[in-house]
């Protein structure tokens, strides 16, 4: 068993079970409409080092069963320390071994197919991503959207992401469509921001915007 | 199932504080309650409120044979920082048979003022009068037990002749 510095640990949600229960439906809501911005109620401490969004999210899912990967800034932050004594999960340092990631940032996280797909018989056991973004941008500038279709999305959902720099995302929506097209099994991302949060499950069929496409042609 | 890996804390001092976390968990609520009067007046700053729950039992045939599980009991737990405390004060942790929340509380109250150093007098004030009730508690028991003892005297001399006898031979 290891022992865990508990100099920096702050407390968890103030009502452990309605907060978590809270968060839980709000993340059911995000996945089942994908890219819609769904508010999250955040009614805990958080760590100094992490984004509150994805910590809650984390704090309501994880459970002693779980396998958490963590990005390098947060690996040794508070973060890690928190997560951990509240939830009680494993922290790997594989992400084909994890059941969670949390990354901090975009130009932390490692190429999607290094995280757990799953398996034709059981592609539920594929990683979660959690990603932070900086702003989660509610104003739909159709120039600079992302457009979403797939399950959940009556004809087309845009997705403004304009705090994710541009080369990044175009890497991001790359890997994307080889991590759609190998359906039953991938695996599914959760954006953050310190109070919002986007579902892309991996049936979402995602386009770059229309102005890059137009740039490249 | 509660899992209790925040009890093994880094610490130069481990030995002495799994010495009186043992002892805070095993005395009587009144004798915590007594002497932890004026600290527990204001709210702590929970990090965990207590919480009961079951945790695994394990255990050696004869003390050193392979592990078993021996079977579940109840445990209350609580971790917290003293009210007022500094955001990076220590955090005192308790681990108590049973159900009583106010006992984890009290444990736990207890396990953060020892860590910090100008909290001494709690040694002889707290856990001094714990030691000593808990050896009583022992020495009466052994007595109970003594006071039934059967001394085989006969058998053991013949024994011992026996033996005695063979090794001569």
């Amino acid at each position: 068993m290891n022992s865990i510095d508990l100099s920096k640990v702050v407390a968890g949600f103030t009502d452990v079970a309605r907060n978590s229960q809270a968060v839980f439906r709000q993340a059911l809501h995000a996945l089942s409409h994908p890219g819609l911005i769904v508010p999250l109620t955040v009614d805990s401490a958080i760590p100094a080092h992490a984004n509150p969004g994805s910590a809650v999210l984390l704090l309501a899912l994880l459970d002693a069963d779980s396998r958490l990967w963590l990005s390098s800034s947060l690996s040794q932050s508070d973060a890690a320390n928190w997560i951990v004594f509240h939830s009680n999960c494993s922290v790997v340092q594989n992400p084909a071994e994890a059941d969670f990631a949390w990354v901090a940032d975009i130009s932390e996280l490692p190429l999607l197919k290094d995280f757990n797909p799953g398996t034709d018989e059981y592609p539920d056991q594929s990683t979660t991503i959690m990603l932070d973004v900086s702003a989660l941008n509610t104003q739909a500038d159709t120039r600079t959207a992302l457009t979403l279709h797939g399950p959940g999305i009556e004809s087309q959902q845009d997705l403004n992401l304009s705090s994710i720099p541009t080369a990044h995302l175009a890497s991001l929506v790359a890997q994307w469509q080889i991590n759609h097209a190998q359906f039953p099994k991938g695996v599914d991302i959760f954006l953050a921001d310190s109070s919002h949060l986007v579902g892309l499950p991996r049936t979402t069929h995602i386009q770059m915007p229309q102005s890059e496409q137009d740039h490249k042609a | 199932m509660l899992q209790s890996s925040d009890n093994l804390i880094k610490s130069t001092s481990s030995s002495k504080r799994s010495e009186w976390m043992a002892l805070l968990a095993r005395s009587p609520l009144e004798m915590l309650e007594q002497a932890l009067k004026r600290y527990v007046t204001d709210t702590p700053q929970w990090l965990r409120r207590p919480e009961t729950g079951l945790m695994m039992i394990e255990g050696r045939m004869g003390g050193t044979g392979a592990r078993f599980n021996v079977g579940e009991v109840t445990v209350t737990r609580c971790a917290l920082r003293l009210a007022r405390a500094a955001a990076d004060a220590p955090v005192g942790i308790a681990y108590v048979l049973g159900r009583s929340h106010q006992h984890a509380y009290l444990a736990a109250t207890a396990d953060a003022l020892l860590l910090s150093p100008e909290h001494n007098d709690l040694e002889q004030t707290l856990l001094a009068p714990i030691r000593e009730h808990l050896a009583q508690i022992k020495k009466n028991r052994q007595q109970q037990a003594d006071s039934s003892k059967v001394e085989f005297f006969t058998v053991a001399r013949e024994t011992g002749q026996d033996n005695d006898s063979e090794s001569s031979e």
